[in-house]
Parts: C-alpha cells; sequence; structure tokens
C-alpha cells in the first residue's frame, strides 16, 4: 500500500515536472527530407533540453491532439513541400494547436501547399506559386536561388550574426501588429521563376511602375513571427534549407563561416517561448499611507499602484524580476482613460514598478489599465476593477468661507424676528409711543 | 430747440415730483399708526437683507447654492409673513379681518417665522 502511493507520489510529480518543463516537441518532416541533415539544428534542440518525437505527414500516429488536448508543447512543421498530411493537421488544427498554447515553427516553400493559405490566415502575403526568392548579388559560384542574407538587428536575435543562407520564398508583410519581422529580404533580391525567363518582361515592366506588382526588395520577410492574444508564437520561415547542416558549413563569398546555426537556435528560442517571455505577478493597489486595497475609492484621492513583473530565464528555468521595461503605462479608464501615466520601475526593487497619481474628480466605476505589447515580447495585460465614489456627507467641509453673506443673512433675519417679537410683546404693554421710537 | 424746451420742461416735472414725495413721506409719518411703522421698518430691513444676498449670488457667487437659497428663502419668508401681519393689524383692515384679532394675527405670525426658520437652518449647511 505504502509503495503504491509513493509510487503515485512520484508519477504525479513527474506528470507536473514535464507540464512546467514544456519540453516535449513534435517534428513533422516530410520523408524527403533526412534527419541526418538537420542534425545541427535538432542536436542542439536536444541539447537544450527538448524530447524530439519524429513523425511524416501522412502517419496517423503519434496524434497532435488528443480530444482537443495538445500532446506537444511545440510542433515544427518541416514539410514544406507535401500537399496531403494525415487527418489531424489540417490549417485549422494547427490554429486550435496555438489557442492551446502550443508554439508552431513552420517552414514554407516555393510550392503551394496547405500551409501557404495558413500563412495567409496570419497576414502573410506569399507571392505566386514556383517564384522562389533570387538574387545576383553578391557575385557567387552558386545558383540564384541560393542567397546570402544579411541579417539586422532584432531583440530576438543575439547581435552581431553572419549573413546566413536562404534558400526559399519570400512573403510581403500584413499589416497585423502581431507580426514580429525578424529576417528580411536583402535590397536587391526579388521573386521570379528562375527556370525560364518568362517573367522576365513583366519584372523590367513593373520596375518602370515604380515597384507596383513587384515583389522585391528589403520589406519583403524571409522569416516572420507572430504572436497570438494568448502569447503562443508561430514562425514562418520561408524555407527548410536555411535549418540544415549543409548551409550552416557552406562558406559564404566572403570566406567566413554562416550565421545559419545561431540564426535558428535564436528562432527557435524565441518561438518556444525560451526568451522575451514576460508575466505579470502581481499587481497591487492603495491609497498613500495605507497598505490594503481599500473597498472603494473616494474622487481625488490619491492612489499608489504597483505591478510586479517576472520574466522568465530559460537558464535557470524560473521566472526571475525583470525591472527591463521602461515605456510602462497604466491607465486609469471609466470607458476613456482618464489618467495616463508612466509606470516606471522602482530603483533598488527589482520587478516593480510603481506610481502615484490623483483619482480624477469624477466618480464611476474605474478600471486600472495594463496594456503593453510590443513586438517580441509576451504581451502583458491587467485590469482591476475599482469603484470610486463622491465623498460621503461627513466628509466635506460644512460651513464654507464664500457663503458667509448668506449666513450672516439667515442669522440675521432671525435676530431681527426675536428683537422685533420682543419689542413687539413689550409694546403691548407699554404703550405704542416707546416702540415706536426703537423702531426708527 | 428740444434740449432747453425738454430741460425747462423737467425742471418743473422734478420739482413736482419731489413736493409729491415729500407730500406722500408727510403723510405717511402723521397718518400711519407707530406699529405699523415699525413693522414697516423690520420689512425694510428685509428687504435690504434680502437685496444685498441677491447682488452677492448674482456678482459674487451663487456657490453653495443650498446656503443662498436658503437665506433668500428666509428674507423673502419673513417678508411675507411679516406683510400678511402688517395686513392683519392695521385697523383700516378692521373690516376685512373680523374674526382675526391682533393677537392671533401676531401669534400666527410667530408660529409662520419659527417653522420657517427652522427650514431655514436646515437646509443653510
Amino acid at each position: 500500500m505504502r509503495l503504491l502511493s509513493s509510487a503515485l507520489i512520484t508519477l504525479l510529480a513527474l506528470t507536473k515536472l514535464s507540464f512546467a518543463s514544456s519540453n516535449s516537441v513534435l517534428v513533422v518532416l516530410d520523408p524527403s527530407l533526412d534527419r541526418e541533415d538537420y542534425s545541427i539544428f535538432f542536436g542542439g534542440l536536444e541539447e537544450r533540453g527538448y524530447n524530439l518525437t519524429f513523425r511524416a505527414p501522412k502517419d496517423t500516429s503519434p496524434a497532435i491532439t488528443n480530444y482537443g488536448v495538445p500532446n506537444y508543447d511545440h510542433v515544427i512543421l518541416f514539410a514544406p513541400d507535401t500537399k496531403s498530411y494525415a487527418q489531424d493537421i489540417t490549417p485549422q488544427s494547427l490554429v486550435g494547436l496555438l489557442s492551446e498554447n502550443t508554439n508552431l515553427l513552420i517552414a514554407l516553400s516555393p510550392k503551394q501547399t496547405p500551409l501557404t493559405s495558413l500563412a495567409a490566415e496570419f497576414s502573410l502575403i506569399l507571392p505566386p506559386p514556383e517564384t522562389p526568392l533570387i538574387s545576383h548579388h553578391p557575385a557567387r559560384s552558386e545558383p540564384p536561388t541560393t542567397i546570402p542574407v544579411p541579417v539586422s538587428s532584432s531583440p530576438i536575435l543575439t547581435p552581431g550574426i553572419p549573413p546566413i543562407w536562404f534558400t526559399g520564398a519570400s512573403h510581403a508583410l500584413g499589416s497585423t501588429p502581431m507580426l514580429v519581422p525578424i529576417l528580411r529580404a536583402p535590397a536587391e533580391s526579388f521573386a521570379a521563376d528562375p527556370t525560364s525567363d518568362a517573367d522576365s518582361d513583366a519584372l523590367v515592366s513593373a520596375s518602370e511602375k515604380g515597384g507596383e506588382g513587384l515583389w522585391a526588395g528589403s520589406q519583403m520577410g524571409l522569416v516572420t513571427g507572430f504572436q497570438t492574444n494568448v502569447n503562443s508564437r508561430v514562425v514562418f520561415a520561408g524555407g527548410v534549407n536555411m535549418f540544415s547542416d549543409e548551409y550552416a558549413r557552406k562558406e559564404l563569398p566572403s570566406g567566413e563561416l554562416p550565421g545559419n546555426a545561431l540564426f535558428v537556435t535564436d528562432v527557435a528560442a524565441w518561438v518556444f517561448q525560451e526568451k522575451m517571455k514576460l508575466k505579470i505577478d502581481a499587481v497591487d493597489h492603495h491609497r498613500v499611507g495605507e497598505s490594503e486595497a481599500p473597498e472603494k475609492y473616494t474622487i481625488n484621492d490619491e492612489i499608489v499602484y504597483t505591478a510586479h513583473i517576472s520574466a522568465y530565464d530559460s537558464e535557470t528555468s524560473t521566472w526571475k524580476p525583470y525591472s527591463g521595461i521602461d515605456d510602462l503605462q497604466l491607465e486609469f479608464t471609466m470607458l476613456d482613460p482618464h489618467i495616463r501615466t508612466s509606470l516606471p520601475p522602482v530603483p533598488g526593487s527589482p520587478g516593480t514598478y510603481q506610481v502615484q497619481f490623483r483619482a480624477p474628480d469624477r466618480h464611476g466605476v474605474f478600471k486600472f489599465v495594463l496594456n503593453w505589447k510590443r513586438k517580441g515580447y509576451s504581451y502583458l495585460e491587467s485590469s482591476t476593477t475599482v469603484p470610486v465614489v463622491p465623498p460621503r456627507h461627513d466628509q466635506y467641509p460644512r460651513f464654507l468661507s464664500a457663503a458667509w453673506p448668506y449666513y450672516a443673512g439667515a442669522i440675521s433675519t432671525s435676530v431681527g424676528f426675536f428683537l422685533f417679537s420682543a419689542l413687539w410683546l413689550a409694546g403691548d404693554v407699554k404703550g405704542e409711543r416707546k416702540k415706536g421710537s426703537k423702531a426708527e | 430747440m428740444a434740449g432747453p424746451k425738454s430741460s425747462s420742461k423737467s425742471s418743473p416735472t422734478s420739482s413736482e415730483t419731489s413736493v409729491a414725495v415729500s407730500t406722500l413721506w408727510k403723510s405717511y409719518l402723521d397718518q400711519t399708526p407707530d406699529r405699523l411703522k415699525f413693522i414697516d421698518a423690520f420689512l425694510a430691513f428685509i428687504v435690504l437683507s434680502g437685496v444685498l444676498q441677491f447682488v452677492y449670488c448674482v456678482l459674487v457667487t451663487n456657490f453653495p447654492f443650498n446656503a443662498f437659497l436658503a437665506g433668500f428663502a428666509s428674507s423673502v419668508g419673513q417678508f411675507v409673513l411679516t406683510a400678511s401681519l402688517r395686513a392683519q393689524v392695521n385697523p383700516e383692515n378692521r373690516s376685512e379681518f373680523k374674526e382675526v384679532s391682533p393677537e392671533r394675527a401676531f401669534a400666527d405670525f410667530a408660529l409662520g417665522s419659527i417653522v420657517l426658520h427652522f427650514f431655514v437652518f436646515n437646509f443653510l449647511g
């Protein structure tokens, strides 16, 4: 019995551990791709503690979800040319995974696949099929579709990554603010059919029209992330080759090694929630000089609002207080923000952001609203509802100096009435002459 | 042409008016009982007080409005009550108020005033 219960406890502890570490990854790998060709990328993931499970697109097991519950924390879809999948992988099911906090890393290709229409749902506009990215610069021995792409700086990436090799499709970015551009196409690149010159006339006429209808230039993305409202992340990479060992080892035209290995590691770290992951631990609010949140505030109260924010540290797998946000704002809203103020970090108190402000001269149901959304970072949202009431009847000053003439008027009338009554009654007794003279 | 005419006309008019006013004032002083003069003095005081409060309200501030209402209503109410008392105790109106003795009129006036001031002071602060 004791043995059984201890085994049960161990089992529970293990389950809890596997939930907490969130490191199970399903890799949907196309049969045409050899797992060994991506050993640097997959090996790097396993080294960082991920459990990789491989599966072909048409395999029915292991299933991505059981009864709507995701079986894996992250899914890598390296099947850029696959047109048909097993029943459990559809664009709808992948979107469902994202809303269940599963993260996706998806490789696209110039071919038209179900993933092409999925990318369109995330506001990525893909060029016509079979038009990969082409660049003739810089001069090199590789074909024009194999391009060294310079890496611009981004908070997601390690600074100073050398150019990386890229083969695949580019995409234009829609207007969704949830998009996180990670890698842009080189300025001199364009999307066209590389096998024939059939497009060349169209390209020339499009460039003469000022680039209208031209899939070209650095406004196009090659690797683009997307963060959903529930903070799950998805990355669309224009080609699968950039993850390969071959590209990680292929020398750049300048002779140095490319940044592919580092780049894909950084991208995987972001999409698997290892970095730029923040959360609000707690918020509290109270009047100045008090420590407990009151049941309700009175108009013009001085209010202190405090937020505690942590960032996830992947090296220790713990949440640590984070004071690095310098543009956090607090709003005190009743339909409109009546007060919008910066919420600065408190020096010497890590992870604490505090502001003191005066409640507006307006009563009603107010909300403390924290809404911090920055590209690449987890969204921070918090809303606390508090009532703000006018002063109670005994909280006003009773007599105001501005009203003294009115007080004097009322008092003098009363005093006059008493004097009048007294003299009137006295006059009755003593005779009319006397009180007449008094009245004058 | 018009100027001298009007001025020559106005000076006799104004002198006529002042003569009429002084006649009125004299007859008031001579013919009114002292009791009514006493009431009139009180009425004048109340009117002055009410006018001052109204001027203050218009020119300076009506805040707090309840205090203005209380102060002004006390003046108006007291004026009405006192004017009623004057009508009832006036010997010339004796035929009008046969059942109301002057004592009874004063008691009504006093009771009404006390109730008025009770409400005024309740409303003042």
